[in-house]
């Protein structure tokens, strides 16, 4: 169609930008906290519990 | 009101040319933000120490009823206003589940402030509950409509993001009340302002980037398959016609049971692990599995979705039921006074958990496949109503067991066998229901064919 206004590339990649960033945030926060499953017995002494 | 026009269905169709590569993102962001609901947890403790002006303080029951009421006006308002959605389009919807959220804090954080827990379960509960339910259906059948060659890997990516919504709900809350409380503000009240604020403006973005596509749309170079899978309708059946099948209802089975067994784990995560592993695994480790098990939920409502587009969705469900039935049975043998490997119990539960997500984010693709795409969007507000059900029979299950093994003074460890094994069998009915499940008769199909709707394809 002649008169077809094609969305720009850009356009789309920074619509991925704007939700990936705050999840790619909440993924790394939430890595985080699962590597303590693998900390050893005697480093997850009861004093580095974290009150939310 | 004129100014409020740019909502209506006619002026979000899409110009030729749209890249229906902007819609997935739009739905996200609606997604990313009401999946905080999971991560409401966070405010438990604080709120339990807020003190009134007399003293009185809050029990747990009391606050862990805000959540529970939001789950459920979830299930309900996804089911009641399904039909307005369909009818009024999803820019509409997304608008108003972005005000109901939004003001839902506002109004929370007023009860918080003046310690009136009413005011809570009305703003968080209530009208944040119906911004819950409007925005998780708000952007399915949009979804399935601009990928009608893969509506699994579409919806899973939009309901992937409900799961990565408590990731980054979680430390938003906890990050914003320490800064607050710094700050010497009142920590609970100042988060909920903030993050009203933050999700209306992130959910607005959804609302501005939302296209449906036009009348006749399909994707460039694709062509409905021929011949396809008796399974895949290429007919419309609308919400009341769809409500009058069996496979509805043989369908909100299939979800509720897979929902339910995996509150099982969801449920009891973090106590269930230390119990099984006593003296091995501590509560912060514990806390990392819960972490894990995130990740899985997440990772699985996109992966198994997606699979569904291959593999088909009654087959992807037999996996779900008959491999989660198994995995349920070994996942009590992995503990301490059996096999003993921290590793293997995390790795099942992990893909028991994978399997629950991929539930919640297959459904609407398989809904679409049984009633065509012009109604699955409140079709699929309907079947939420099994997640309210499941919500509150898993617990049941759990807690009820827990409760009987302590009364009696039995070690809780030596619950899990028999709670486990309950949701296997649990599992057993759904394989069944899933088994039963048929084409949708014709004498239930659409007269005409809506505008707008094209049949889907593997």
């Amino acid at each position: 169609m002649a008169n077809e206004k094609k969305t720009s590339a850009g356009l789309v990649a920074a619509a991925w930008i704007v939700v990936s960033l705050p999840l790619a945030w909440g993924i790394y926060n939430t890595v985080l906290g699962a590597a303590k499953l693998f900390t050893p017995l005697h480093q997850s002494a009861p004093a580095q519990v974290r009150t939310p | 009101m004129a100014t409020l026009s740019f909502l209506d269905r006619s002026r979000s169709i899409a110009h030729p040319g749209f890249n229906r590569w902007l819609v997935p993102p739009a739905a996200l962001a609606v997604h990313l933000s009401i999946g905080q609901v999971y991560a409401f947890s966070v405010f438990k403790n604080p709120l339990l120490a807020l003190h009134s002006a007399d003293g009185s303080q809050w029990n747990l029951e009391e606050v862990g009823a805000i959540f529970s009421i939001a789950i459920v006006i979830l299930g309900l308002s996804a089911a009641l206003f399904g039909k307005w959605l369909e009818r009024e389009g999803p820019r509409k919807a997304m608008f108003a589940a972005a005000c109901c959220f939004g003001i839902g804090f506002q109004i929370a954080a007023a009860g918080a402030s003046t310690h009136q827990l009413w005011l809570i379960y009305l703003g968080y509960g209530v009208i944040g509950g119906v911004g819950l339910g409007l925005g998780y259906i708000s952007p399915v059948s949009t979804l399935i409509k601009w990928f009608p060659d893969r509506p699994g890997l579409a919806t899973g990516l939009a309901i992937m993001g409900f799961g990565g919504g408590a990731m980054i709900g979680s430390p938003l809350g906890t990050h914003l009340m320490a800064f607050f409380k710094a700050a010497g503000d009142a920590a609970i009240p100042s988060a909920w302002i903030t993050m009203g604020i933050l999700y209306f403006i992130f959910m607005m973005f959804g609302v501005f980037t939302i296209r449906v596509p036009a009348g006749g749309w399909k994707p460039a170079g694709w062509t409905p398959p021929a011949r396809q899978s008796a399974m895949i309708t290429s007919h419309n059946v609308d919400v009341s016609g769809a409500m009058g099948t069996p496979q509805f209802y043989l369908l909100w089975l299939v979800l509720a049971l897979n929902v339910t067994a995996g509150i099982g784990i969801l449920e009891q995560a973090s106590p269930m692990i230390q119990d099984l592993f006593h003296g091995q695994v501590t509560a912060v480790a514990a806390a990392g599995f819960v972490g894990v098990l995130s990740l899985f939920n997440m990772a699985g409502r996109f992966i198994w979705a997606s699979c569904s587009d291959y593999l088909g969705r009654k087959p992807t469900y037999m996996i779900f039921f008959a491999l989660g039935m198994v995995l349920y049975f070994l996942l009590p043998y992995t503990g301490t006074q059996h096999m003993d490997s921290v590793v293997l119990f995390v790795l099942i539960a992990g893909i028991l958990i994978s399997m629950y997500g991929g539930g919640f984010a297959t459904i609407p693709a398989y809904l679409r496949d049984m009633y065509g795409p012009y109604n699955v969007s409140a079709i699929h507000g309907r079947l939420l109503t099994a997640w309210s059900v499941a919500g509150i029979v898993g617990p049941l299950i759990v807690n009820g067991i827990l409760d009987h093994y302590n009364a009696m003074h039995i070690p809780r460890e030596q619950a899990y066998p028999l709670i486990l094994h309950i949701m296997a069998g649990l599992l057993v009915i759904g394989f069944v229901a899933n088994v039963l499940v048929r084409p949708v008769s014709q004498r239930f199909w659409m007269k005409e064919q809506p505008t707008g709707a094209v049949p889907a394809g593997r």
